[in-house]
């Protein structure tokens, strides 16, 4: 769909503040046409969800499309024959000089998506691609590859999203962030979508639906996981995103239901069937929609292995995490449990591999994807109007004053010492976790022991980006933005001093930019959710330099 | 040192009224311009000093010098994370399994004894200081530290002996060892002047109150950081500057123990009935290096006893072969690593009251930035850096050969 032919947004409940910053930004991926459907109505054209890449390496990079050959071979449908589609990668966004291309065969027994790991591609270059199918042909998509595992980059520059609600309104914050020229890649902490019935997440305190979910019931099934990826990508923005950079994803739980853990999940019961049944279609119709290569290849059904490293030179390496599939249960609503060795949030195998991944590595900087907060969040008393929502909105206090956030690594927090440990023990430098969920942005250091921080030792930094839709604190209070929640955000970090930069009610996105002297993190808001072309602005900046494991205030953003 | 010496001294006036007394080999002249090459190196080791120490309001010149020129922030010690082995390496440019300098202390099997390795016939590799003086440059040695004097001995075209010396910790207080830098400077000028700054490090382990360990800590980085003004003054004022590179390194960092933190392997070994009486160990702070002096037959089941009993010890974060970590033979059998915020404590656990600690891998990031004309300005690097790439590059600025069979480190101006 282009956006003019969105459905109209639904009637809400209350006015819609016009917030702060309606400026526009003509943007690099509209200027060479990235992503923009081709000429001729591409919204039902055969490839109306657009084109994807992923997962750069070196020499390769997986490229993404889904191709709609028939007008009843629609997502989800089964239906369909199968067909041929042709990729090229070129050097320029003419296709003048087409280095790489190819056919690939689909069909509806993987719902007529197409993954190519495009191959013997040249380190650190910037590349073009697009499909051809029956003389139809794709928008043309912009990628780039890591730069070469000996090579020094002067920099990298990587978007940062996470937790994108269809019904709370329009990702604007994609559209923003696609304007960002030269992104390495796109890093996407989780939430990709939810799962969630028509109406049962929306908007604001009254949960407003702005445009329905499709499947228009709880996705439960392959089929439902389908047509919910399926409705996500026909999103324009969405699109240019994707069209603009390479993305490197991990999931939370939203991705497959609210709070999932290795057997079960919150928003899983018993008549929807078999937990581990309505995972693995969640997790194929991941594997099947997104630009990653699960089990480190583009195959579907050869496993189901999301964690994952990508090396960029000597600069950084990133650890993607998954920390949904091998959790243990979040435990009650007492503190019982929380520190038990034996429960984990990323299961042993996992654990082991990021620890030593992290003591290993020779790169500089060892940035990890993070799906939840890792810095220790201790809450002051507040009080009970604020502190249920807050609970609502980002799980971080439940309503009867437990001090932690039990669905993040507060809950988990034998598996946060051993990684903290870990990372003291060896003497690992520059370590920076990027992190999603919790629908607000957070800049924090990481101190072994936060009782007496900042007195004791600090052990990497943390940046938390916000949500591109998803309520948040002013949202779900009903009061105006930056009024409430200042004090909810000043007792946090009275109480927490390694927290050092807290926003609860801004949404948007995040620029990571990463040279070897410091990791910046500059985060930008956008105005109303509910307004389909709202503007964009940068909000604050935060850095940590080489060696100090320690986050600043930087003075201004990095250059476009 | 040994041996019978033909040396020179010369006592340089400095202002203030003190005298330094500097010795030379026999026949080097002590003047200005007795090199040619006019291609100057000074590589200062701020010993014991954290990366995250420099600060601009702490150690404003030293963040000043390491901002001007070329910073490493992925700089590490390496292994066993002491003094005088990554002294050692950054002289020699070659791993401890080549250079026989794999620690501290050491047990001498032929002594039968654990011992510092503070003589110059321990160390059985050639370094840049005896290389370069063979090639018509000249070389000096200015070392805080009583231990370093001894390994480093004659080697140096220069050499100026610590004094005065404070007793407990036996080295020279910076304000003292700048003192001689600058007369080494200008009395001696020679091509590469190596300097050891110990009172960061030495602060680091006399403080045993813990309670004014922060204080005294940022007192000696403030003294250091002046220090390394003087110098960086001079250099400038003489004109030197242009021609100089500048390499601030440290030979390790400095972790802090609770006082009930530690690791005493000795009474784990001794109440093994294999192993009783027939270990040595030697201890390194955050090290602790182990040797089978029973049956060679025994030796292998005896070293998978000691590894297993180790490892089962609080505290213990890994234990290596010393080939694993390229320590070469006199490391003994086994050396064994503690966790962050632990030390070792051997043969006895009031053998080691220091809090401040080093030699294990969390002493491993260490500050490492060259300034001067002579290197890239305002530049920063994430290549992996390590004490062992110092020599070749100082070889890289003065046009010096790699040795035989070739450094293990590789030049940072590469």
């Amino acid at each position: 769909m282009t956006a003019n032919d969105r459905p109209s947004p639904r009637p809400i409940d209350r006015p819609i503040a016009r917030r702060r910053f309606l400026t526009g930004s003509a943007g690099t991926a509209a200027a060479l046409g990235l992503g923009l459907p081709a000429a001729g109505g591409a919204a039902t054209g055969p490839f109306r969800h657009g084109v994807a890449s992923g997962d750069p390496w070196p020499r390769s990079v997986l490229l993404w499309t889904r191709v709609t050959p028939t007008p009843s071979a629609v997502p989800g449908s089964g239906l369909g024959p199968d067909v041929s589609v042709q990729w090229q990668v070129a050097r320029d966004p003419g296709f003048a000089d087409v280095v790489r291309e190819g056919s690939f065969r689909t069909g509806a027994v993987r719902d007529h998506t197409v993954k190519v790991a495009a191959g013997r591609l040249e380190p650190g270059t910037t590349y073009y691609y697009r499909f051809r199918h029956a003389g139809s042909t794709s928008p043309t998509g912009r990628t780039r590859t890591a730069p070469a595992t000996d090579a020094s980059p002067a920099g990298l520059r990587f978007g940062v999203v996470s937790c994108a609600n269809w019904q709370a309104g329009y990702f604007s914050a994609y559209r923003h962030l696609a304007a960002h020229a030269d992104l390495d890649a796109v890093l996407h902490l989780g939430d990709y979508f939810y799962e969630y019935d028509v109406d049962e997440y929306g908007y604001g305190p009254a949960n407003t639906t702005i445009r329905p979910h499709d499947p228009a019931h709880e996705t439960v099934r392959l089929a439902d996981y389908r047509r919910r990826h399926a409705q996500y990508k026909s999103d324009a923005d969405l699109q240019a995103l994707h069209a603009a950079a390479p993305w490197i994803v991990t999931w939370d739980d939203h991705e497959s239901a609210n709070d999932a853990w290795s057997g079960g999940a919150e928003n899983h019961q018993p008549v929807e069937g078999d937990w581990f049944a309505r995972r693995a279609a969640a997790y194929r119709a991941y594997d099947e929609w997104m630009p990653v290569r699960m089990s480190g290849t583009a195959a579907l059904g050869d496993g189901e292995q999301l964690f994952r490293r990508l090396r960029f030179g000597t600069l950084a390496d990133l650890s993607m995490l998954d920390l949904r599939t091998y959790r243990s249960q979040q435990v009650g609503n007492a503190l019982a449990g929380i520190d038990d060795p034996a429960r984990s949030i990323t299961g042993d195998r996992q654990l082991r591999w990021l620890t030593d991944g992290l003591s290993s590595s020779t790169a500089q900087w060892k940035l990890v994807g993070n799906p939840v907060m890792i810095a220790p969040v201790v809450f002051p008393p507040l009080p009970a109007e604020v502190s249920r929502p807050l609970a609502d909105v980002t799980g971080l206090l439940p309503p009867d004053g437990v001090p932690y956030n039990l669905d993040q690594w507060d809950g988990y927090t034998a598996d946060r010492r051993r990684v903290f440990q870990h990372l003291a023990d060896h003497g690992v430098r520059d370590t920076v976790f990027l992190t999603g969920d919790i629908h607000s942005a957070w800049a924090c250091d990481l101190p072994v022991d936060a009782g007496t921080y900042p007195l004791s030792r600090s052990v990497g930094t943390e940046f938390v980006c916000t949500s591109v839709t998803s309520n948040n604190l002013d949202d779900i209070t009903g009061s105006p933005p930056r009024t409430t929640s200042l004090t909810v955000e000043a007792a946090i970090q009275a109480n927490n001093r390694h927290v050092r930069y807290l926003d609860f009610d801004s949404h948007g996105y995040s620029v990571l930019d990463v040279t070897p002297a410091r990791v910046q993190m500059d985060y930008y808001v956008i105005g109303d959710r509910a307004e389909q072309r709202t503007g964009s602005s940068w909000s604050t900046s935060w850095a940590t330099d080489a060696g100090s494991h320690r986050v600043r205030a930087a003075s201004a953003p990095v250059g476009r | 040192m040994s041996g019978v010496e033909r040396r020179s001294f010369l006592k340089a006036g400095m202002t203030g009224g003190a005298a330094v007394l500097l010795s030379a080999a026999g026949g080097a002249r002590w003047a200005h311009g007795a090199v040619v090459d006019k291609r100057r190196v000074y590589v200062v080791v701020v010993d014991g000093c954290r990366p995250d120490e420099i600060t601009p309001a702490v150690t404003p010149r030293l963040h000043a010098l390491r901002e001007s020129g070329t910073n490493f922030p992925n700089a590490r010690s390496l292994p066993v994370m002491e003094t005088i082995p990554n002294h050692v390496m950054m002289m020699s440019g070659v791993r401890p399994d080549r250079s026989g300098v794999p620690a501290n202390a050491v047990y001498d099997r032929d002594e039968g004894a654990v011992r510092e390795l503070d003589r110059p016939t321990d160390l059985t590799y050639p370094t840049l200081l005896e290389r370069l003086d063979g090639t018509g440059r000249t070389t000096a040695t200015v070392l805080s530290k009583e231990y370093l004097f001894g390994i480093f001995g004659a080697r140096a075209t220069y050499r100026w002996e610590p004094e005065p010396i404070v007793p407990v910790s036996g080295h020279a207080p910076d304000a003292f060892t700048m003192d001689a830098a600058l007369a080494m400077l200008h009395e001696a000028d020679p091509s590469l002047l190596f300097v050891n700054l110990g009172d960061c490090d030495r602060v680091g382990h006399s403080d045993l109150t813990g309670t004014t360990l922060a204080a005294a800590r940022a007192a000696a980085l403030v003294s250091a950081d002046q220090q390394v003004g003087r110098l960086v003054d001079a250099l400038t004022a003489t004109g030197r500057w242009a021609q100089s590179a500048v390499v601030v390194i440290a030979d390790h960092s400095m972790d802090w123990s609770l006082p009930h933190r530690l690791v005493s392997l000795a009474p784990v070994l001794e109440a093994d009935p294999m192993l009783a009486g027939r270990v040595q160990i030697a201890q390194n702070g955050g090290a602790d290096l182990l040797y089978w002096t029973g049956l060679e037959s025994d030796r292998v089941r005896a070293v998978q006893r000691m590894r297993e009993l180790t490892s089962a010890t609080d505290g213990v974060l890994s234990v290596h072969t010393p080939d694993d970590l390229r320590l070469g033979a006199r490391a003994g059998d086994l050396v064994a690593y503690c966790r962050a915020g632990w030390r070792f404590s051997d043969p006895a656990p009031v053998s080691n009251p220091i809090p401040g600690n080093h030699g294990h891998p969390a002493t491993a990031p260490i500050p490492l930035f060259l300034a001067g004309g002579l290197v890239p300005s305002g530049a920063t690097s994430s290549r992996r850096a390590a004490t062992v790439d110092v020599a070749p590059t100082v070889g890289s600025v003065l046009d010096l050969p790699a040795p035989s069979g070739g450094y293990d480190g590789s030049s940072l101006l590469a």
